[in-house]
């Protein structure tokens, strides 16, 4: 409350962030979201819980093991703060779901593993005009950007093509470390406060410790975007 | 003339972070990287396809500036030029 004052508050409360999967990037998103106090969380994920996702799904704990992620994160973003409203959703995000899914978020955070979902997410947010908050994390790497529709390339002009399906497994800091700048990005866009990481693609090398940010421009032919809107200069 | 490469996440965990190349005068910005990327296979096989071309998901970098991929054969690069190569990942 101190830090954004009773105004900034309120502006969380009133907002509807939709979180796409409740997985290694998801659990510490929905959850510092959650105690953050935004109003409205909604989170997606298809899946049931394993015991190999608890070094990062912090969600879930080992008695988890089996039930529905959903149902779980549901009553564990409830506990982490009653007074917000949690619709958890046990369900596969596709071309068929996606726009019901986003349909009342003023935001959208990509906490998802795979490129073409992504891309689906991505063409969600152009639609309504919404941010996409993105985030991709891999062993000790991860990189993270903040789409603002109209404003700033797509993820697919700063990612045309889907990188390979990871086969690394993920360390959990890596979710937790890109997952705390996603939450950051959705902080400062909803209380309207910083510089948001727009049209700056961010890269983590945990390995290396070292940050590197690389400026990203719309492509003229993006499969997405092209045509749609202008970019900022 | 010197030129420096740097490799990013798993590139730079399989060819070292930072190359330093005495490369030709002339020389274009994709067979640099190839020069820098040839002494370890399962790194060059990660940034280039069966072709030699750029696996298309690769972004690259010349002095902080993106260039097109499939513009790299063409693009010289010059003395003092850094030359980057990322993967972007997609686990979650
Ligand atoms: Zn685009």
């Amino acid at each position: 409350m101190m830090l954004f004052g009773k105004e900034g508050q309120e502006h969380l409360q009133d907002a509807t962030i939709f979180i796409a999967g409740a997985g290694g990037l998801g659990s510490p998103v929905s959850m510092y979201l959650a105690v953050l106090g935004v109003g409205t969380l909604i989170i997606a994920d298809n899946d049931r819980v394993d015991q190999t996702n608890l070094n990062r799904q912090i969600l879930y704990r080992d008695q988890d093991i089996g039930r529905r992620k959903a149902a779980v994160a549901g009553e564990r973003l409830q506990e982490l703060n009653p007074d917000i409203t949690v619709r958890a959703v046990d369900a596969t995000i596709d071309q068929n779901t996606v726009s019901s899914l986003t349909r009342d978020a003023d935001g959208i955070v990509d906490a998802l593993d795979d490129f073409p979902t992504r891309y689906l997410l991505n063409s969600a947010a152009l639609e309504r005009g919404i941010p996409l908050f993105h985030g991709g994390i891999s062993g000790f790497f991860g990189q993270a950007t903040t789409i603002l529709p109209g404003k700033t390339p797509c993820l697919r002009c700063i990612i045309p093509r889907p990188p390979p399906a990871e086969v690394f497994p993920v360390a959990g800091v890596t979710a937790g470390f890109i997952g705390m700048i996603q939450v950051t990005e959705v902080c400062k866009y909803l209380l309207c406060r910083g510089d948001l990481l727009a049209g700056r693609l961010l890269l983590w090398d945990g390995m290396q410790g070292r940050i590197e940010e690389i400026p990203v421009e719309t492509d003229p032919d993006c499969e997405a975007c092209a045509g749609k809107y202008t970019a900022i200069s | 003339m010197k030129i420096t490469v740097r490799f990013f996440a798993r590139f730079g965990e399989l060819l070292g972070n930072t190359r330093e190349i005495e490369a030709r005068e002339g020389i274009s910005v994709i067979d640099l990287v190839k020069e820098a990327a040839s002494g370890n296979k399962a790194g060059f096989d990660t940034i280039f396809d069966e072709e030699g071309a750029f696996r298309d998901f690769v972004i690259v970098m010349r002095n902080k500036k993106r260039i097109r991929t499939q513009d790299a054969g063409s693009i010289p690069v010059g003395e003092g030029d850094e030359i980057a190569v990322f993967p972007p990942v997609a686990g979650g």
